[in-house]
C-alpha cells in the first residue's frame, strides 16, 4: 500500500513517514502544497495524508482540484484547526476523515487502515480469502488459523493482494503501490517475493496470469 | 414618557417656561389696560367737568346756575353712576344743584376733605354714592370774584367706579381664558414637536433593532444634520466590533496552528520513547492538549461574548453536518434524519451554532446502531412578542447513558468510554457555549434507546 504524507512541518513529515514505515506501507512525503499536489496527481497513491496549512498552495484547493480531477484515493485531512466548519469544507471539498492536530499515531494508523480497506471495498477490518486471513489491525495473516511468519515486504505485498483479491494485479500496479518513488521499477524483486509467498501459503492461491498479472483466489484451477 | 427621556426634557422645560411666561405676560397686559381704562374714564369725567363747569358759570352773574346741554344722558337717569353736583362753599349763596340721576344724594367734597388740586385744578376722589354705589369724584373750586372772601362753590362731576371695575374685571377674564388656550395649544404643540422631532432617534432605535435581529449589516437611510455623526459612529462601531472579532478569530486560529503542530510532534516522539521520560512527557503533552483545546474554546467564545449579535438560517449548517457527518461515519452507515423548519434561524455567530451542532452530532453519530434524529424546530412563546425560541434536538439508538452517568457526563473532559476517540470535552463546550448565548443544553434518555440532546437557543 502507497501512501502519501503532504504536511510542512519536518518532524511531524518524518514521525508520520516513520510511523506508516513502520507499519508496512510504502511512504512518499512532501514538504510543501505544490511538490504534494503534483505527486497526488501523477502517482498512484493507496491514501493520502493531508495538512490542510500548507505552504505554497493549500489542502483545500490541493484536494478540490485532485477530485475534479478524478483522482479518488482516499484523503485524511490533517490540521490544527479542529472548528466544525474546518471539517466541513475539507469533507466538502472531497476528503474522507478528518483527524485533528494533536492526534495519536494509533488512531491515524487506524483511520488509515479504514480507508484503505473501505476504498478496497471491505466492511470488516479482518479480511478473508480462502483459508487466508489478514487482520488489518494487528498485521496478521493466518492460514487455517495458523500464523504465517512474513517479512515486512512480503507482508504489504500479501496484504495488497489480500485487499484486491479475486482480481488480477499487474506487476506494474504492485510495483506502483507497493514502493515509493524511488524505487527502482525495472529490478525482478516482485516475482521473487511471489516466490517467496507461495512457499509459505497454500501456492495455489496465487495465480499467474499470463501477460497480465497476479490474482489472489480461492477458486480452483480452472484447468 | 419616561422621566429620564429626551422627550420628558424638552416637554418639562416647554410647559415650565409657558407657565412662568403666560401669567407674567397675562399680568402685563392685564395693567397696561387697566391703566389704559383708569385714564379714559379720568379723561371723560374731566371732559364733563369742564363742560358743566363752564355751562354753569355761563350765564350766571353772582352764582353758578344749573348746567344746559352737557351731552350726557345718563346724568338724567336715576342712579346712572355719572352725577354733578354744584355746592355752595362756606355759606356761599346760592342753591345746592343736583344732576337728575343723583336725586337727593350730596356727593362729598374733596376741597372739603383737605385733598390737593392736581395740575389742572381738580381735586380727584374716590367716595360712596347713591344705593351704596362707589364713584370718582373731580372737583373745581369756583370762586365769583376776586376778592379774598369771594364766594366760593364746589362744582363735581362723577362717574361710577363699579363700572370700570366690571370692564377690568371682564377683560381679566377673558385675557385669562384666552392665555389659557395659548398655554394648552402651546403645550399640545410642543407635545407634537417633541414626538416630530425626535422621530430620527427613534429610527436610530429601529435601525440598532435591525442589527441586533440580523436584519441589517449597518445603519442606513438619510438622519438629520445633528445624529448624523451619531450614525457614522455607530455605524463605524459596528464595522470595528466584527474587526475585532474577525481578528481574534484568526488569532485564535493561528494560535491554535502554532501550538497543535509542536503538540503532535512531542507527542509522538514521547510515545516512540518507552523510557520514564517518555512517559512524563506523553502525560504532560496530553494534558497540554487538553488544556489548549480547552482555553482556545473558551477564547473563542469570549470572541463571541463580545459580538453584537448576529443571524445564522439553520438549515444550511445542519445540511453541511448531515453531509460531513454522513460521510464521516459512511463505514457504520449511520443515517442523519433531519428535520428543520425552512424559517429557522439563530441569533448568534455561525460557528458557534457549527460548534454545538457538531459536537452533539458527532456524538450521537459515534453511538448511533444505525440512524441519528435530528429535528430543528422554533417555539414562538406567549405572549406575541416575547423572543421566539429555537429548540434543536438529537437523538440516537445507541446504548445510552444511565442516570448515574448522565448525572456525570458533560463535566469537562468526562468520557464514560474511552474507547471511542474524541478528547471528552465536546459536551461540555456545547453546554458552555449555549449558556452563553442564555440558552441551555439537557441530556435525557431517548425513546429511541440512546442518547436525547436538547438545545434550547434564541431563535432570530
Amino acid at each position: 500500500m502507497r501512501v502519501l504524507v503532504v504536511e510542512d512541518d519536518p518532524d511531524l513529515n518524518r514521525q508520520l513517514v516513520q510511523a506508516l514505515s513502520e507499519a508496512g506501507y510504502a511512504v512518499d512525503s512532501a514538504p510543501d502544497g505544490e511538490e504534494g499536489f503534483y505527486l497526488g496527481e501523477t502517482e498512484p497513491y493507496d491514501i493520502v495524508i493531508l495538512d490542510i496549512g500548507l505552504p505554497k498552495m493549500d489542502g483545500i484547493s490541493i484536494l478540490e482540484q485532485w477530485r475534479r480531477a478524478d483522482r479518488n484515493m482516499p484523503v485524511i485531512i490533517l490540521t490544527a484547526r479542529d472548528r466544525w466548519s474546518d471539517k466541513v469544507s475539507g469533507i466538502d471539498a472531497g476528503a474522507d476523515d478528518y483527524l485533528a492536530k494533536p492526534f495519536h499515531m494509533e488512531e491515524l494508523l487506524a483511520r488509515v487502515r479504514a480507508q484503505v480497506r473501505r476504498s478496497a471495498g471491505h466492511a470488516k477490518s479482518e479480511i478473508e480469502c480462502g483459508p487466508l486471513r489478514l487482520d488489518t489491525r494487528t498485521a496478521r495473516v493466518t492460514c487455517a488459523g495458523q500464523t504465517i511468519k512474513l517479512t515486512s515486504h512480503e507482508y504489504r505485498l500479501l496484504a495488497y493482494l489480500m485487499h484486491h483479491n479475486e482480481r488480477v494485479v499487474s506487476r506494474t500496479e504492485l510495483v506502483e503501490h507497493l514502493y515509493d518513488q524511488d524505487f527502482d521499477r525495472d529490478s525482478n524483486t516482485i516475482e521473487v517475493f511471489i516466490g517467496r509467498l507461495r512457499k509459505k501459503i497454500p501456492a495455489d492461491l496465487i495465480k499467474t496470469v499470463r501477460g497480465l498479472g497476479y490474482r489472489l483466489t480461492q477458486e480452483p484451477d480452472e484447468a | 414618557m419616561r422621566l429620564n427621556s429626551l422627550a420628558f426634557r424638552l416637554f418639562a422645560t416647554a410647559i415650565v417656561s409657558t407657565m412662568l411666561v403666560l401669567p407674567l405676560a397675562g399680568l402685563i397686559i392685564y395693567s397696561v389696560y387697566r391703566q389704559e381704562v383708569e385714564e379714559g374714564f379720568d379723561e371723560r369725567i374731566r371732559q364733563l367737568l369742564t363742560i358743566v363747569h363752564a355751562d354753569s358759570i355761563d350765564r350766571a352773574e353772582a352764582e353758578p346756575g344749573a348746567p344746559g346741554q352737557v351731552g350726557e344722558p345718563l346724568f338724567f337717569i336715576t342712579h346712572s353712576g355719572w352725577y354733578w353736583q354744584i355746592k355752595p362753599l362756606a355759606g356761599a349763596p346760592g342753591q345746592h344743584q343736583v344732576s337728575p340721576s343723583l336725586a337727593t344724594f350730596v356727593l362729598p367734597s374733596p376741597f372739603e376733605a383737605g385733598v390737593e388740586p392736581d395740575a389742572q385744578g381738580a381735586r380727584w376722589m374716590n367716595a360712596g354714592g347713591p344705593n351704596d354705589q362707589r364713584v370718582r369724584i373731580a372737583e373745581t373750586v369756583y370762586a365769583f370774584g376776586e376778592e379774598k372772601d369771594a364766594p366760593q362753590y364746589s362744582i363735581a362731576v362723577a362717574g361710577p367706579l363699579d363700572w370700570l371695575d366690571a370692564r377690568v374685571a371682564g377683560f381679566g377674564t377673558q385675557l385669562a381664558m384666552a392665555l389659557t388656550l395659548a398655554g394648552i395649544a402651546l403645550v399640545a404643540v410642543t407635545l407634537l414637536q417633541v414626538r416630530f422631532g425626535l422621530l430620527p432617534l427613534r429610527a436610530i432605535e429601529n435601525g440598532l433593532a435591525a442589527i441586533r435581529s440580523g436584519k441589517a449589516a449597518r445603519l442606513d437611510g438619510e438622519l438629520p444634520a445633528e445624529i448624523e455623526p451619531l450614525q457614522q459612529e455607530l455605524n463605524a462601531l459596528i464595522q470595528s466590533n466584527q474587526e475585532i472579532i474577525d481578528r481574534a478569530r484568526t488569532q485564535v486560529g493561528n494560535l491554535a496552528h502554532a501550538l497543535k503542530t509542536p503538540l503532535a510532534v512531542i507527542t509522538n516522539e514521547a510515545r516512540d520513547d518507552k523510557s520514564q521520560l517518555g512517559s512524563k512527557v506523553a502525560e504532560q503533552a496530553r494534558l497540554m492538549r487538553d488544556q489548549v483545546n480547552h482555553y482556545l474554546d473558551r477564547a473563542r467564545m469570549a470572541a463571541s461574548a463580545g459580538s453584537l449579535v448576529r443571524v445564522t438560517e439553520v438549515l444550511p449548517v445542519a445540511e453541511a453536518l448531515q453531509r460531513a457527518l454522513e460521510r464521516i461515519y459512511r463505514d457504520k452507515g449511520v443515517a442523519i434524519l433531519l428535520e428543520c423548519a425552512d424559517e429557522a434561524r439563530f441569533q448568534g455567530e455561525r460557528q458557534d451554532l457549527e460548534e454545538m451542532l457538531g459536537n452533539l452530532l458527532d456524538n450521537a453519530c459515534k453511538w448511533a446502531r444505525s440512524s441519528v434524529r435530528f429535528k430543528v424546530a422554533v417555539r414562538r412563546p406567549e405572549p406575541r412578542g416575547a423572543q421566539p425560541r429555537l429548540i434543536v434536538s438529537i437523538e440516537d439508538d445507541g446504548p445510552g447513558l444511565s442516570e448515574e452517568q448522565l448525572r456525570q457526563i458533560g463535566k469537562r473532559g468526562l468520557r464514560l468510554d474511552e474507547t471511542k476517540p474524541g478528547s471528552g470535552l465536546g459536551l461540555s463546550i456545547v453546554g458552555d457555549l449555549a449558556h452563553s448565548y442564555s440558552g441551555s443544553l439537557g441530556l435525557a434518555a431517548s425513546r429511541y434507546g440512546g442518547l436525547s440532546a436538547t438545545l434550547d437557543l434564541p431563535a432570530a
